[in-house]
This record gives structure tokens, C-alpha cells and sequence, in this order.
């Protein structure tokens, strides 16, 4: 069946089910059921309306992912996104307390998260040679930084008036609530994934990630479309930020601590690879459910933080790694067929 | 095609997440949620320990949970948890004043007490806080073991954490407010506070300029671990006339408190974890079962520590106080210096 080269074109359709169960899309969609049966026979408080009760802390990181996938399939990393949050949010706060209305506070949110991945971005265009992980770095602890001067170190801010933060962490229904955090994210999701898998935009970003040189010459006007997607990266932070508030009322200086890790791990684990060039957003998204549903289950049950963790962790390592060991037994059996 | 099956695949996945059977186990005596900063604090285990061992005792079952960081993040999730299951009571040491506001009033919402102990939430997010020692309290203790140490006259000095510190300076501004208001402190002279900013070797140079400025130094008061044990330190190594106490660790003062001359810390203090984690026990039991709401004045027994009080919190909510900080001298020193 296969052809001479590794890679296998057929002239033969492949039956469409089959590849699409065999796809790594496919098995993360077999994983969220198997998840959500062990849950549910795990845990006995376990159902749709817990779930969607305790989902909002955990979606609020999956606007993080949606952007950061974007820059792993450039082949790159922004681990300044959990400052950002940090920033935003506790100017946010303040704004807030001033007064103003509530659409400029969201503004507020969304512009500090913007004007934060811009300093990212123009850093990164401006000096292309730089690697963006220790430009990241930098900027992480900038960040960060300002927010702990603001806050004065160790220190808080809560919102006075609440009503807005209220309202945007609301629910619709009457028996079952759906957080309107959940709609966003899956609207933002499709949105993001159609820009990533259909445009022209998505397909020079994997230009970029496979060959950023050869993309260069084929005329991608590779610093612009780094820059965008940076900026992109920091509104995101701005509107988890936006949610993180509306869960706790405020900002402090731990405040998005470690969330561009989480956010790297739910993309990563939905096959986006952090080499570049690879992955999709849809295994992203279904990725993130895996691992909320999976974190509220074994939670409710109270089991050790660290032992979900420990987890999530190892669940990550297999799914990084699967798609390797894969391809070298193949390679190992074409070379016994070769033989 | 691909999007459309995997949207399909999502839709039935979460109606069979929804068929989830509905089994609640219902279990006599008060169910308590015991919620942690974060995990492996040694100070946490002792109250959490002697808090199960009392709500044990009066047929309440216990679950301690811990946060996965000590942020107000992390403890929302554990929150959001524990809202999901079916408690009576969460008795929480908060890792931010107001952060959990939000989750907190949904879980009171949904019927569950909520109750905080060793660091407390803000007034809208609790019925009652479980003080682990009153300002007072701890002035006083701090106040008359200085009169001790000194023979009841002499000079004295106090070594605080930073100038803005906040337990701290209010400990500092009720020790002055004693020495004024009773004639017995008249001869206690305090001539200077100074400030370690709670970093080891700044409290060493602190300590050393106090000893080199006022040669007739009697005590260093610390009401901080760091201050403490770093004084303790150079005091014990110069072998100073000038003793010390204050408030500090059993494990960092084991090798410097003692009678002798040879020792710089006759004795010091702490908060009572142990008496602490009971008291927040009887609390939890006594406003489940509501022998008491959280309102000022309200009184209750709280096991054999007797009866206690609600009294006006100054954050405009109400709490309950443990009573006198602990005394750790030569005698029980080394046992709790095992533990914390």
C-alpha cells in the first residue's frame, strides 16, 4: 500500500471515518469520552452542571492557548503572557476603581494586553535574531514587575464595584447554567482555528514555522505577521485577564502565575508541535476540555493538587512523545520491508 | 468534515457527562472542608491535626484539602470544588483578604458556612473569623516577659521586621500603649526600635548597633521569626549580658533558649497552633448545628477550652480569639522544635 518514499500518497481515497479516528484529533476526541466516563464514575458529584459551574477559572487560560498556538506553529514561545495577565489585570482594577465605566474597563483590560504584546512584538520584529523565549523572559519579569511596583510587593487590589465583573462571569439558563465564558471560547475558538486552518494568514504562519527563511524568499512578509500574532498574543492576555478579575475581584501579584505554561501544555497536548509547522487548533481546543474535565473530576474528589499535576504531567510527556516512538516503529518496519 | 465530527463528538460527551448518577451519600455529623494555604507547612499541620482530632471527637468527619499553589488562584479552584460536593462547613486560612469573596459568597449561597481561621477572608466572605492571638494578647505577653527579663527596670529595645510591617507595628503601638497606661512599666525605659527587615543579616547588624549604643541594654524584644533567631544568634555567639525574647520559631531557637548565662533566650512565644485548630473545630461544629450564627456577643463551649466569646472584628466582621500566645521555654523547646 505505501509508496516508495516514507510518506505514503495514495491515489486511492482513504475511507474518511478511519483517518479521521486515526488522526491525533481523533484519539483526543476518544481520550475527552473516556475522560468524562472515568470522571463520572470516579467522582459522584460529576455531572454537566458542576462541570460547567467550575469550568470559567479554567477557560479563562484557554484565550491564552488559542493565541499561543499561533506562535508555537511559528516555531516559537511567549512566556510573558502569565505578566501580562498579572499587568493587565491590576491596571484593570484600578481603572475600575476610579470609576469608570464598565466598557472602559474592559477596554482597559484589552489595551494594556495589546500595548504588552506589541513590546513583545516590536522587540522580536526589531531584532529578529534574538531568540523570543529570552526576550520573553525578559519581558516576563518587566511585567510583572511594574504590576509589583503598582501593587506595592506582596501586595492586592480589589475592585470596588463589582456589578460589571458580576455580570460577565453571569450564566445563561435556568437549569442548567452555561457560563458566558464558554460561548466566547468556543466562538473565539472557531474564529482562531478558521484563521489558523483556512486562511492565507494560517498558511504563511505555517510557512513561517516550517522554513522561516525560505518563507522570507517566497515574499511572507515574516516580520509583519510575527509582530500581529504577538500583539494578538498580549489582547488574549488581556481578556483572560478580564476574567480572571471577575472570579476573584481583583488582581494581585500572583495573579496568571505559570498560566503560559498551562497554556503551552493544553496546545501542546492537542498536537500543536513547539517545533513549528505543526498542529491544528481544534486538537487545541478539544485538548483544553480534556484537561479541564479531567482537573474538575479528580478536584472534586479532593484528590492532592500535586497528585493532578503529576497527572496532567505525565499525560503530556505521552503526548509529546507518542507521535515519536509512532514514527520510529514505522520506520522500523519499513526498513524490515525494505529488508 | 474534520470540525464537524469533533463538534458532534464534544455535544455527546457532554450529555453523557450529564447522565451522571446523582448519588449522594448521606452521612450523619457535620461534614468539614479544612482548606490549606498551600501544602507542607508544618505550622498548618499542627492546627489541621489537633482540629481533626477535636471535630473527630464530636462526631463531625473532616477533609483537609490543599491548594496546588499558595495563591488565591489556586484556592478558588479548591473552592469551586468543594461548592460541588456536600458540605456543612469550609474553614479556610485565606492566601488573599478578598480575593475569594466572589467564591465564598456562592458557597454560602448554596448553604455552606464558612468560617476562617489563622488568616482571615474580608467580613462579606466569612460569618466568623478564628483569631489565633489578639493584639493585645500578644503585647502583653511580649510586655511582661520584657518586665521579666529586666528585673522590672532598665533598658529595653525592640527589633521589628520592616518599618511598615503591619502585624508588627500594631504588636510595637500596643506595647507602648501598656507601658504608659501602667505605673508598673515606669521604669522600663524603651530607647530605641529598630528595623531588620526581616532579612538575617540586617537583624544581625541591627542587634549589633543596639549592643554598641546602649552598653546597659537589659532586652531585645523581636516580634518577628527572622529578627529573632538572628539576634538570639549574635547575642548567644558575644555572649551578651543582654537577653532576649519575642516571638519566633521552636525548631530556629532550640540551641538558644535556656536558663543558663550561656543561653540568650530565657523563653518566648508563638501562636498556639495546636489550641488554635480545636477552637476553629468547635466553631465549625457549633455554627453548623446553630448554637451560634457569627453575630457579635453570641457565646458558646467550646470543648474542654471552655467558653468562648464573639466578639467585633476590627475589619468590621466578627471573630473569635484564641487567647494568649504560647510560651516555649527550656522545658518544651525541644519537643516543638520537632514539629515547626
Amino acid at each position: 500500500m505505501a509508496g516508495k518514499s516514507g510518506r505514503s500518497i495514495n491515489n486511492v481515497p482513504e475511507n474518511p471515518v478511519k483517518k479521521a479516528l486515526l488522526s491525533w484529533e481523533g484519539i483526543l476526541i476518544v481520550l475527552f469520552a473516556a475522560v468524562n466516563i472515568f470522571c463520572i464514575w470516579f467522582s459522584e458529584y460529576y455531572n454537566i452542571s458542576s462541570v460547567l459551574r467550575q469550568m470559567p477559572v479554567y477557560l479563562a487560560e484557554v484565550f491564552l492557548m488559542l493565541a499561543m498556538a499561533f506562535i508555537l506553529v511559528l516555531g516559537e514561545i511567549d512566556i510573558s503572557v502569565g505578566s501580562i495577565v498579572c499587568l493587565s489585570a491590576t491596571l484593570t482594577c484600578m481603572m475600575s476603581n476610579t470609576g469608570a465605566p464598565f466598557v472602559i474597563v474592559v477596554l482597559t483590560a484589552l489595551v494594556v494586553g495589546t500595548i504588552c504584546g506589541m513590546v513583545n512584538g516590536l522587540i522580536l520584529t526589531q531584532f529578529p535574531e534574538l531568540p523570543p523565549m529570552i526576550v520573553t523572559l525578559a519581558t516576563q519579569i518587566i511585567f510583572r514587575g511594574i504590576a509589583e511596583i503598582v501593587l506595592g510587593s506582596g501586595g492586592s487590589i480589589s475592585v470596588k464595584n463589582t456589578a460589571g465583573f458580576k455580570a460577565i462571569a453571569g450564566k445563561i439558563g435556568t437549569d442548567i447554567k452555561v457560563p458566558y465564558i464558554l460561548f466566547l471560547v468556543l466562538i473565539l475558538g472557531v474564529i482562531f482555528a478558521v484563521i489558523l486552518g483556512k486562511s492565507t494568514f494560517g498558511r504563511k504562519v505555517y510557512a513561517i514555522g516550517t522554513n522561516r527563511v525560505t518563507a522570507h524568499y517566497s515574499g511572507i512578509h515574516v516580520q509583519k505577521i510575527r509582530f500581529i500574532i504577538y500583539t494578538v498574543m498580549g489582547t488574549m492576555s488581556g481578556l483572560c485577564a478580564l476574567f480572571m478579575i471577575s472570579s476573584s475581584y481583583g488582581a494581585n501579584t500572583t495573579t496568571g502565575e505559570n498560566f503560559e505554561m498551562d497554556a503551552i501544555a493544553m496546545a501542546v497536548f492537542g498536537g500543536i508541535s513547539s517545533m513549528g509547522g505543526k498542529g491544528n487548533l481544534a486538537g487545541g481546543l478539544i485538548s483544553a476540555f480534556i484537561i479541564t474535565c479531567l482537573r474538575i473530576g479528580l478536584g472534586q474528589k479532593n484528590v492532592y493538587a500535586q497528585v493532578i499535576l503529576l497527572i496532567i504531567g505525565v499525560l503530556l510527556i505521552c503526548a509529546v512523545a507518542l507521535p515519536n516512538i509512532v514514527q520510529q516503529i514505522q520506520k522500523a518496519l519499513s526498513v524490515k520491508k525494505k529488508a | 468534515m474534520n470540525k464537524k465530527m469533533v463538534s458532534a463528538l464534544l455535544c455527546g460527551a457532554m450529555v453523557l457527562s450529564m447522565a451522571a448518577p446523582a448519588a449522594y451519600a448521606e452521612e450523619d455529623g457535620v461534614k468539614i472542608a479544612l482548606v490549606a494555604k498551600l501544602a507542607g507547612d508544618a505550622f498548618f499541620e499542627v492546627a489541621a491535626e489537633s482540629f481533626v482530632e477535636a471535630a473527630e471527637a464530636e462526631g463531625a468527619s473532616v477533609e483537609v484539602v490543599y491548594p496546588e499553589e499558595a495563591t488565591a488562584d489556586a484556592q478558588i479552584k479548591v473552592l469551586d470544588n468543594l461548592i460541588s460536593q456536600d458540605f456543612d462547613v469550609i474553614c479556610i486560612s485565606a492566601n488573599d483578604e478578598n480575593a475569594l469573596q466572589a467564591k465564598l459568597e456562592e458557597a454560602m449561597d448554596e448553604g455552606i458556612q464558612v468560617v476562617s481561621f489563622d488568616s482571615a477572608v474580608n467580613a462579606d466572605s466569612r460569618e466568623v473569623f478564628v483569631n489565633q492571638a489578639g493584639t493585645t494578647q500578644v503585647a502583653q505577653a511580649l510586655m511582661d516577659a520584657v518586665y521579666d527579663i529586666c528585673d522590672g527596670e532598665g533598658q529595653w529595645a525592640i527589633l521589628s521586621a520592616t518599618s511598615q510591617a503591619t502585624n508588627q507595628n500594631a504588636w510595637i503601638a500596643a506595647m507602648q500603649e501598656i507601658m504608659e497606661s501602667d505605673e508598673k512599666y515606669a521604669d522600663l525605659e524603651l530607647v530605641e526600635i529598630a528595623y531588620g527587615d526581616d532579612e538575617a543579616q540586617k537583624s544581625t547588624d541591627q542587634t549589633e548597633a543596639l549592643i554598641t549604643n546602649y552598653p546597659d541594654l537589659k532586652c531585645i524584644c523581636a516580634p518577628t521569626t527572622v529578627g529573632i533567631a538572628a539576634a538570639a544568634k549574635y547575642l548567644q555567639d558575644n555572649e551578651c549580658s543582654c537577653k532576649l525574647t519575642g516571638l519566633g520559631l521552636p525548631s530556629e531557637m532550640l540551641e538558644y533558649t535556656g536558663d543558663g548565662d550561656e543561653y540568650s533566650c530565657p523563653y518566648f512565644y508563638l501562636w498556639d497552633m495546636e489550641g488554635l485548630g480545636a477552637l476553629s473545630a468547635y466553631t465549625c461544629i457549633a455554627i453548623a448545628d446553630g448554637t451560634i450564627t457569627g453575630a457579635e456577643g453570641e457565646t458558646f463551649t467550646a470543648g474542654d477550652l471552655g467558653e468562648f466569646e464573639i466578639v467585633a472584628a476590627s475589619d468590621g466582621g466578627t471573630e473569635i480569639i484564641l487567647g494568649d500566645p504560647m510560651e516555649f521555654n527550656p522545658e518544651n523547646v525541644a519537643e516543638w522544635a520537632e514539629i515547626f
